[in-house]
């Protein structure tokens, strides 16, 4: 006689309850989470009468563009500060990736006199407040001209995202296996090769890593935009937020808010999402072997 | 291919020295194996090689060129690496491509290479997988394919199957010895492992302290070590050692054991250690050497305690005590041989080694 085994056995009750119980928990996170997100993105394209309307509707049935139509009238429009904040975000990423991937390497693996003092000195640097030093950078600015100008405030938020960044990298390179760069030694490749063709894609979740810290960062920092740049043409996406969220004469107009709150978190959120695997991977690069 | 020279190599790191002066000269097409326990030297002088370790003292030699000051990748040398140190990202077409790339080979060229030494390696259908996708065994042969493909002057191979399993191991030794057949190379390879060693060589170089302690065919390392450390380490189960003496009893030279019992030293070699008569020595016999045979001329006899019985199938190892020291004898399985009884042994003396008590010398002339 034969018998054939229950290939799974069934879950007793009470870890059908607990796992039950585990994913009510999850979800009522998740929603508390999310749920200001759907609200914002909801309400951006409510038409003007029903974004105060009274019961208050998560979605509603007339979809208007309106919103934003009323955000491009603020100061120079939205389409401007919105390009504004693209461009110092992607100056900050490419000029942080540009510095931080080679001083990386060089920390992880190349020994040089004083190579310990001078890690540590640039890992110092992230405990300065960067309040404390806003009137140095603002005259250090001015005598370079660089004080009002996109590419003045790209260096500054370059300079404070370096140390995290270079740490960043030099735990990234050192998970990569030294006999990888040995091997391609031995193949005759030079440093420029070793670091393009090996350790780089390797060492990539890293450089995502840094490239969405540096993103974010930027795109989001409101203080030192509002001090070094003067020109409200210059302004970025935070600054515009808060004039709107100031209105006029102590009206605020919400629907133009939500828009405006819209445009600056969906490229941060497309963004996490698009670099999420790797992003997850170069935090925990070196933490196990 | 070309012949390879060490002269006085010597490696410091601050005031230590891991390799303390090698001289070698390794001829074309030779298959030389560094063997050694751990922090020997046998690595660092492998890498010192390779062009990976800067040296502090001495001159290599590749053909007819001092590479001393040549980057890795001018000394025409291929290395295999201990973890293979395959580039995770390529596939293994562009793996093995990867070193062909960098002297600027035609693209065309570049294939016909590829195909060769992946027909050579039976690695065809790997081609276009990545090296995560790979077993162990499958991984060293990628790496070794990196290495032929360059058709280098001198291959390298750093413990290269040290992370395989038992089986696999014995599998690519043999494979590694048949492709040295095929490619007839210039061959240095590292390993901790004796068995390896003996059975790839064409010359071992005992490792030791920095230093090489002997150099030689493997069979000749076996039965004539130049040292107890080469004694020691070559032969699988290793040599029993025993402090003992050496005594004149009314004309015949005997060994004599801490516990009092006498070995006769045959006659035809007790010339060789007569001027040593009342010295202490250091006693050595391979366990192979000691059997539960009958007594034969050139025999001697040593009754025992087993301590313990290791059947192995074609033989059986049995250890036991003389004085405070643990011997062990591989026997006959016939013999029936079980823990707690006593036994008569055959120690064949013609096959016994004498070295010195102090230096570890041996006192029998090398051939």
């Amino acid at each position: 006689m034969s018998r054939t085994l229950p290939t799974s056995a069934p879950m007793p009750a009470r870890e059908r309850l607990g796992f039950a119980a585990f994913i009510l928990v999850s979800v009522v996170f998740a929603l508390f989470f999310l749920l200001p997100i759907v609200w914002s993105f909801a309400n951006s394209f409510k038409p003007a009468a029903e974004a105060l309307a009274h019961p208050v509707a998560l979605f509603s049935k007339a979809f208007s563009l309106e919103n934003y139509r009323r955000l491009n009238t603020v100061g120079a429009g939205w389409t401007v500060y919105a390009g504004n904040s693209v461009m110092i975000a992607l100056g900050t990423v490419v000029l942080t990736v540009l510095v931080a991937v080679p001083a990386g390497y060089g920390f992880s693996k190349f020994r040089f006199p004083g190579q310990s003092a001078l890690f540590i000195v640039v890992m110092a640097t992230m405990m300065i407040p960067f309040q404390s030093i806003l009137t140095p950078l603002f005259l250090i600015l001015k005598v370079l001209k660089l004080q009002n100008s996109l590419f003045g405030l790209v260096l500054i938020y370059v300079t404070f995202q370096l140390p995290f960044s270079i740490f960043m990298m030099r735990n990234a390179f050192d998970a990569v296996p030294r006999a990888l760069i040995e091997a391609a030694r031995i193949d005759g490749a030079s440093q420029w090769t070793i670091l393009r063709r090996i350790m780089l894609p390797i060492a990539l979740p890293g450089v995502a890593t840094i490239a969405m810290f540096a993103f974010l960062n930027s795109w989001n920092e409101f203080l030192a935009a509002l001090i070094f740049l003067s020109d409200q043409n210059k302004f970025t996406l935070p600054i515009m937020l808060v004039n709107v969220s100031s209105g006029i004469y102590g009206i605020i107009d919400w629907g133009a808010l939500q828009a405006g709150v819209t445009v600056t978190m969906v490229p941060c959120i497309i963004l996490f999402l698009l670099l999420q695997r790797y992003y997850v991977r170069g935090l925990t690069a070196g933490a196990v072997k | 291919m070309a012949r390879l020279e060490l002269r006085n190599v010597v490696k410091s790191y601050g005031i230590y020295e891991a390799v303390r002066g090698i001289d070698l000269e390794i001829e074309d097409k030779e298959f030389v194996v560094f063997v050694g326990p751990s922090g020997c030297g046998k690595s660092t002088t492998l890498r010192m090689i390779a062009g990976l370790e800067h040296i502090t003292g001495g001159d290599i030699i590749i053909g007819d060129q001092v590479v001393n000051r040549l980057g890795p990748g001018k000394r025409d040398i291929a290395m295999v690496f201990q973890n293979y140190a395959l580039y995770p990202h390529m596939s293994v077409r562009e793996n093995i491509a990867f070193c062909l790339e960098q002297q600027r080979l035609p693209k065309s060229e570049i294939e016909t290479r590829i195909l060769d030494a992946a027909r050579t390696l039976h690695i065809e259908e790997l081609l276009d997988r990545r090296p995560g996708q790979l077993s162990g065994g499958q991984r060293q042969r990628v790496a070794m394919g990196r290495a032929i493909v360059r058709n280098p002057k001198v291959f390298l191979f750093d413990e290269p199957l040290s992370n395989l399993d038992a089986k696999l191991r014995v599998q690519m030794r043999t494979e590694i010895k048949r492709l040295h057949q095929v490619l007839p190379t210039t061959t240095v390879y590292v390993t901790h492992d004796q068995i390896e060693a003996m059975t790839m060589a064409d010359r071992v170089v005992v490792m030791n302290g920095g230093l090489i302690e002997q150099c030689g065919p493997p069979q000749r390392l076996y039965h004539h070590p130049a040292t107890r450390f080469v004694a020691g380490f070559i032969g699988s189960p290793a040599m029993n050692f025993l402090e003992a003496r050496l005594v004149d009893v009314a004309g015949q030279l005997v060994v004599r054991l801490e516990d009092g019992t006498d070995l006769p030293v045959p006659s035809e070699r007790a010339a060789l250690y007569a001027s040593r008569t009342g010295r202490p020595v250091t006693f050595g016999i391979r366990p192979e050497a000691v059997s539960a045979a009958q007594q034969r001329s050139g025999y001697a006899a040593l009754t025992a305690r087993i301590d313990l019985v290791e059947p192995l199938g074609p033989s059986t190892m049995i250890y036991f005590d003389v004085g405070t020291t643990t011997l062990c004898a591989s026997i006959d399985p016939e013999a029936g041989a079980r823990a707690g009884e006593d036994i008569v042994l055959s120690v064949n003396m013609n096959q016994m080694h004498l070295f010195d008590a102090e230096t570890g010398v041996s006192l029998t002339p090398l051939p």
